[in-house]
């Protein structure tokens, strides 16, 4: 066997394992969650046809008569199968359904069945329907979301909740990532004029963004409360004490700050090493040229932090706009959701994850433009310094 | 200059490390003493620490509160459960990205640069889109409350193939070259040089892995519902009711999850920074 020939095997070899786990975990998913945002898939009624039924019970309760009582031929007339299927599982059926129902369904098997003694037992929900069902009856062996063209999308432009959804999301980027950046620019310039101990400064800004934001949420939860340590703080300077978190109008805002607080010194390193990358020579050139602090640091200290400022915005936008923890524990009022938030409820707990997948469609689609945006942006802002 | 450096590093230096102080010494508070229980919101709160024992909100300190976290919760049963899906993640990842990422870097095969391209563009999508497939997935295959279906998925991600690559990339060749001439194979290469020079990318990125699963919330959340698999994060959700919030003992869970990682970050600080791996630790 040739070498180039064994090296491609062992190539392939070599990448399997991550591309198959890729594969399984991510692409087939994409590709599912764009076809479920188009559908109407109800988690809800994933087990519609799996729940076991009493047969008997369950035409007698929607005829509202013993078997005794049956007249078949007069009974037949004003038995709906696809009612009859709705009141059986609970909750409503697709019209492709009711329609399979009405035209293949033998009602008539089914009434004589119930009124001669024959029905007995208990079945499976589909099986039973399968049953008596002449054709179409793999439509009932598992629930199947229906098809429902571009609906999930033209809902979403009526649902309130999504609007400020997004608009928090937005808020929450377009507040946290200057400010987390700027304050991480900060601790590094500061940090890096030759002070001592920072090692001792570093480890302590790092501590906050190494703590899961679970535990973070926690430790505010008790900070934030009303008669806790940060009001009582504040209070020293004459400020009146705020719900912050059960206050709609001061949740999210208290959730930033805190954002804010688990990543500036996280980003302080990044800044940090790019700063001690920066040539002493540069900066001594500039001192001979008599240039004082400050336009060292708008000349010369900002333009070669670029590809670091980058970074820190680029990794700021997709963190805050994609923030969960944080708002799961923290935030009570729907008033203050977030779009990953939003995502979750629909998808975990209200079981629309067809919606979900719609929601999550839109929501990539979003980051992917802001950060495309962002980038053509920053890139001239930068260029201008 | 410099004291302005110093009071700013100082102010943020307290400002970060106020609300884990708060949190320990709230943890510390019994939870009740002399017959009633111990106000933690109380103001002024009554701390005095030089004295034995030390004085929080006026009730003598004491550590009663971390074992009392494992009598009142499965704790120990969530820590294993934390170890297991944290461990097995960082293990899955190691092999898989350490494996790939050798491929991408120092192998040719037909196909190579467009298949790292796509796996690139796959960085941008948000775990919101692909979790509900992967969610019904592991429902399919009863994998939900399992070990299996906690660290599986999570074997996905593209940023250690993409770390890995770049650490192996910026190796020099020649080693390799020259025990290729003398007839070393693909496998020989792999394990007896690439692996062993790439001893810092491997730890960084072990921790790297290890730290996200430790603190993840999102899938533990989506994946367990059972409270003997519930993970460290997934506990905490235990300590506040509709009416009460058992403050010590969500504060004595909290240092003791938070711990690890600390004492981790500490011991192999070197790597967080030398090797870059910190990008987008925080999601």
């Amino acid at each position: 066997m040739k070498r180039r020939a064994r090296e491609a095997i062992a190539g392939y070899a070599f990448s399997l394992p991550i591309l198959v786990s890729v594969a399984v975990f991510t692409v087939i998913p994409i590709v599912q969650a764009f076809y479920y945002s188009f559908t109407d898939y109800d988690a809800l009624k994933q087990q519609i046809f799996n729940a076991t039924v009493d047969k008997v019970m369950a035409v007698g309760m929607y005829l509202g008569l013993l078997p005794e009582e049956v007249k078949v031929d007069q009974a037949l007339k004003s038995f709906d199968p696809a009612s009859f299927v709705e009141s059986m599982i609970g909750t409503s059926i697709s019209k492709k359904l009711k329609r399979i129902l009405r035209k293949y369904f033998d009602s008539k098997k089914l009434l004589q069945d119930y009124a001669s003694g024959r029905l007995s037992g208990e079945s499976k929900i589909g099986n039973f329907i399968r049953e008596y069902l002449k054709n179409g009856g793999r439509y009932f062996e598992k629930y199947r979301p229906d098809i429902i063209g571009l609906k999930n999308f033209k809902w979403m432009i009526k649902d309130e909740y999504f609007w400020i959804a997004l608009k928090n999301s937005f808020i929450f980027a377009l507040v946290v990532t200057p400010i987390q950046t700027f304050l991480a620019l900060i601790l590094a310039v500061a940090a890096n004029s030759r002070v001592r101990g920072v090692s001792f400064f570093k480890t302590s800004f790092f501590i906050p963004a190494i703590t899961s934001s679970a535990a973070i949420s926690m430790i505010f939860m008790l900070l934030y409360s009303k008669p806790g340590f940060i009001n009582r703080t504040l209070s020293l300077f004459g400020i009146q004490p705020v719900d912050w978190l059960n206050n709609p109008s001061t949740a999210l805002p208290a959730v930033m700050a805190m954002n804010i607080w688990t990543t500036a010194g996280y980003f302080m390193v990044t800044f940090l090493a790019g700063l001690q990358n920066i040539p002493q020579s540069i900066i001594e050139a500039a001192i001979i040229d008599g240039a004082d602090g400050w336009t060292r640091f708008w000349k010369i200290t900002l333009p070669l932090l670029k590809p670091q400022i980058t970074f820190v915005v680029t990794m700021g936008v997709i963190g805050t706009l994609q923030v969960f923890d944080q708002i799961y524990f923290l935030i009570k009022s729907q008033e203050n959701t977030t779009m990953s938030m939003y995502i979750y409820q629909n998808a975990f707990r209200y079981g629309k994850m067809g919606y979900a997948s719609a929601l999550a469609l839109i929501f990539f689609l979003i980051i992917l433009s802001i950060t495309l945006i962002q980038r053509k942006f920053m890139e001239r802002g930068l260029e201008a310094m | 200059m410099k004291a302005i450096a110093y009071i700013i590093l100082l102010i943020y230096a307290i400002l970060s490390l106020t609300p884990f102080i708060w949190a320990f010494l709230v943890s510390t508070a019994p939870v009740s003493y002399g017959g009633k229980s111990v106000d933690i919101m109380q103001w002024p709160p009554q701390i005095s620490l030089f004295r034995i024992p030390p004085l929080v909100f006026g009730a003598p300190a004491t550590l009663k509160n971390y074992a009392l976290v494992f009598h009142e919760v499965p704790y120990a049963r969530w820590f294993l459960n934390t170890l297991i899906y944290a461990g097995l993640t960082t293990l899955g990842h190691l092999v898989l990205d350490s494996f790939g990422g050798y491929a991408f870097a120092r192998l040719n095969f037909p196909g190579k640069n467009l298949i790292f391209t796509f796996l690139l563009s796959l960085m941008m999508i948000p775990v919101y889109v692909t979790i509900i497939p992967v969610y019904n997935l592991m429902v399919k295959y009863n994998l939900v409350n399992t070990y299996w279906g906690l660290f599986l998925p999570k074997l996905t991600g593209v940023f250690g193939l993409f770390f890995m690559r770049q650490f192996f990339y910026s190796l020099p060749k020649e080693m390799e070259e020259s025990a290729m001439i003398d007839g070393a194979g693909v496998l020989t290469r792999f394990f007896r040089i690439a692996l062993p020079m790439s001893k810092p990318a491997l730890i960084a990125l072990s921790i790297y892995i290890f730290l996200g699963s430790w603190n993840d919330f999102l899938w533990p959340l989506i994946i367990t519902s059972d409270k003997s698999m519930f993970t460290l994060t997934m506990g905490l959700n235990f300590f506040r009711t509709t009416y009460y919030t058992f403050w010590q003992l969500m504060m004595a869970a909290t240092i003791m999850m938070t711990l690890p990682m600390v004492i981790i970050f500490l011991v192999f600080q070197r790597y967080f920074v030398e090797t870059g791996i910190t990008s987008g630790l925080k999601g």
